[in-house]
């Protein structure tokens, strides 16, 4: 299924990229100006920006993905990846804007006067990035994937080569604005699209996702399975293909009786209009279940409302710690124009996360064949061709490639930016020559490992992420701005107890440990326990060390609350140097 | 507006980082207690004076911006917390239709958000009027 049209369109904004960001390239001096491009960014192409970065393949096709997978309750996701810029805004946007460092390692030495809990610091961004860049990889390799139809890895090294050559020569300066451009081309190629697929779609009505039925075949449908799939049919039902069922050579008619079938790699089925999907691993369940409000994720369906609550607590607490976006704070006049960039990323981000929803219902009502052969998280990528058809839904398709393209380009650059600049700074040695070589070290490793993923969901793998960075990150921003007796050996406990039990619980999950009841749920959702671990921690160790505050304290915390207007001419800039 | 607890004269290093739940305080009051030699309205030198005092300008502050969170995180909790747990409680919920649309579509799909928004530039506004009138009570003398 090669799309001319959608191999275009993802050129186009690879070039489009590489070009804007060269041009900025030429102003792009000192590592300063790499890393948060000489401050003077208007706030509504600061908010765009951060918003660019920000939106990444999980916004983009992960959301409707894991939506139309496992039910609308997974969309809490977004809902949560949104309110985190709330909480970002109303706790650490001004201030931490006020205090000048440029990177979290940068506030975690500042404010707590400690180069040991820097190293600590940037150890976690290192981890927190990884966890983040590699699901980038891997939606690069679906979409390539899905529009090319050629292998997964084409668009892992296409990925590779494009974010690592862009940051290791152009830096932040020229970001800024691609970053902006992305967002405005992540938005449009997510919203015209879903538009036009609801106008489009007549039969059945948009109700009945929410009715007792199960996803059905609205027309004959070519299933192909990539992967060998066990499937459960409710009631006999005659199919016709190639291929492997129940260890059975297949070709022509094949009655399917109620039960359940093996069916082998490769194999391609042919199913009536009007047939039920057959069941896999529940995905297809009845409708009431899949509008449950609740997260009902693969392996671990035996406790919802806590399932709910720890996605919400990892989005919500996440968004703060993330390394790549905090830098972008810095691009800010002050902290007024901080707070007033975040209230518009807040919208922005919003405004983009109405769409992914309508994909996930359209897919439900109109791909269901993406449920037998896994792959939900392309449903973005297929429904305009699949429901529209003719040059229209190749012109559909091809924007919706390059929308995600972009999601891949601005969020990966963002990532890698900020763990080159975090390897670079703390380890490597300062200056744009290190800089430049972490940026190519680590975008060959994430290339590399982004080969290796297995595909589990885009979604579940930022979730991760985000459950790591609210459990280290965000309590040390929180604690370091709002409560004056956080002490360097309490951030430290915290970090390690936070960062490392959510990072083992993510690696445990990732292993395959926990599949049912609540280990699958403390491992696979771990922030419901880590976050208060890490909160608890650095609180308890503070106040056994208040020998360990630091000596500038009330000077420190003047310059984080202060409006700039109020204080004196050398605060501020703290941790620059 | 009432005084708050706390907001009688506890210095930074006392305060538990955490603002009373109950009515927000939006207005920055200077602190009761001033040192004997002073008179008058505190100056934008006393904030940046590392003495007891400053602190208690200061303190005041981050209490007054606290206050601003709080109003805001609080609503957005029980907003985002309830949902969830009327799903549970209702279990109808999820077959509950809005004009031949789910409700949970309604809800998680769009309706969420704007009162997200507004609350985060609600917020802004909040936090900038905290910040204009300490600069006026600094200012006053």
């Amino acid at each position: 299924m090669t799309a001319p049209l959608s191999v275009a369109a993802v050129v186009v904004i690879t070039v489009a990229t590489a070009v804007i960001g060269m041009r900025g390239m030429r102003v792009a001096r000192t590592q300063a100006d790499f890393l948060v491009a000489a401050r003077q960014v208007p706030a509504l192409l600061n908010a765009s920006a951060i918003s660019g970065e920000y939106l990444s393949a999980a916004s983009f096709l992960g959301i409707a993905g894991l939506a139309m997978l496992e039910g609308l309750g997974a969309l809490w996701y977004a809902v949560g990846y949104a309110a985190g810029y709330l909480v970002l805004l109303a706790t650490v946007a001004a201030p931490l804007r006020r205090f000048g460092a440029y990177t979290i390692p940068d506030f975690a030495e500042g404010r707590l006067a400690s180069p040991r809990l820097r190293r600590w610091a940037t150890v976690m961004v290192l981890v927190i990035c990884a966890f983040y860049l590699i699901p980038q990889f891997n939606g690069a390799g679906i979409t390539l994937q899905a529009t090319l139809g050629g292998p997964y890895w084409i668009g892992v090294v296409v990925l590779g080569v494009v974010v690592t050559a862009g940051i290791a020569s152009g830096g932040m300066k020229g970001i800024t604005v691609v970053q902006a451009f992305l967002y405005w081309v992540k938005v449009t190629a997510i919203a015209l699209p879903a538009v036009v697929l609801v106008l489009a779609v007549s039969h059945p009505p948009l109700g009945t996702v929410g009715g007792p039925a199960p996803a059905t075949f609205t027309h004959a449908t070519d299933v192909r399975f990539p992967d060998a799939t066990r499937v459960t049919v409710d009631r006999a039902v005659t199919v016709t293909g190639t291929g492997t069922v129940d260890g059975r050579p297949v070709r022509g008619p094949l009655v399917l009786r109620p039960g359940g079938h093996t069916v082998a790699a490769g194999t391609s089925l042919r199913f009536p209009a009007g047939t039920p999907a057959p069941d896999v691993s529940g995905a297809t369940r009845s409708g009431s279940s899949w509008a449950s409000p609740l997260l009902h994720l693969g392996g671990r369906p035996d406790h919802p409302l806590a399932a709910t609550y720890g996605i919400l607590l990892a989005t919500v607490f996440g968004a703060m710690g993330l390394p790549h976006i905090l830098v972008r704070f810095y691009t800010n006049r002050d902290g007024q124009a901080a707070r007033r960039t975040t209230a518009f990323v807040l919208l922005l981000v919003s405004t983009f996360y109405l769409f992914p929803a309508v994909f996930a219902v359209l897919g439900r009502l109109e791909a269901p064949a993406l449920y037998l052969s896994g792959r939900t998280d392309s449903v973005v990528l297929a429904l305009p061709r699949l429901m529209v058809g003719g040059i229209g839904g190749e012109l559909l398709a091809a924007l919706v490639a390059a929308g995600a393209f972009a999601a891949f380009l601005s969020t990966s650059s963002g990532l890698l930016i900020a763990m080159a600049g975090a390897l670079s700074h703390d380890i490597m040695g300062r200056g744009v020559r290190a800089f430049r070589a972490s940026a190519l070290v680590l975008g060959a490793a994430v290339t590399a490992a982004g080969l290796l993923v297995a595909s589990v969901p885009i979604n579940v793998l930022v979730g991760w992420a985000f459950a790591v960075a609210a459990s280290s990150f965000c309590p040390l921003l929180l604690l370091g701005i709002w409560w004056p007796r956080l002490t360097r050996v309490g951030a430290m406990w915290g970090l390690a107890l936070g960062g490392g039990t959510s990072s083992l619980a993510v690696v445990a999950s990732l292993a395959g440990l926990g599949r049912s009841g609540w280990p699958a749920l403390l491992l696979g959702e771990p922030a419901i326990w880590t976050v208060p671990v890490a909160f608890l921690a650095m609180v308890v160790g503070s106040l056994l060390s208040p020998r360990s505050l630091p000596p500038n304290l009330t000077d420190l915390l003047a310059t984080m609350h202060l409006p700039e207007r109020l204080r004196r001419p050398r605060a501020g800039m703290v941790g620059q140097r | 507006m009432t005084a708050p607890p706390g907001a009688d004269g506890v210095a930074v290093e006392g305060e538990d980082g955490v603002a009373p739940l109950g009515p927000v305080r939006e207005v920055v009051r200077a602190p009761v207690r001033r040192p004997a030699d002073r008179s008058g309205a505190p100056g934008r030198e006393d904030v940046l004076r590392q003495d007891d005092y400053g602190r208690e300008l200061l303190g005041s502050l981050m209490r007054a911006q606290l206050g601003a969170t709080l109003s805001v995180l609080v609503p957005a909790v029980v907003l985002l917390a309830l949902y969830p747990l009327l799903a549970v409680l209702v279990p109808d919920l999820a077959s509950t239709q809005v004009a031949g649309v789910p409700l949970t579509l309604v809800v998680l799909g769009g309706g969420i958000y704007p009162p997200l928004v507004a609350l985060g530039f609600w917020y802004v506004r909040r936090a900038e009027r905290v910040e204009r009138r300490f600069g006026e009570l600094l200012d006053e003398r």
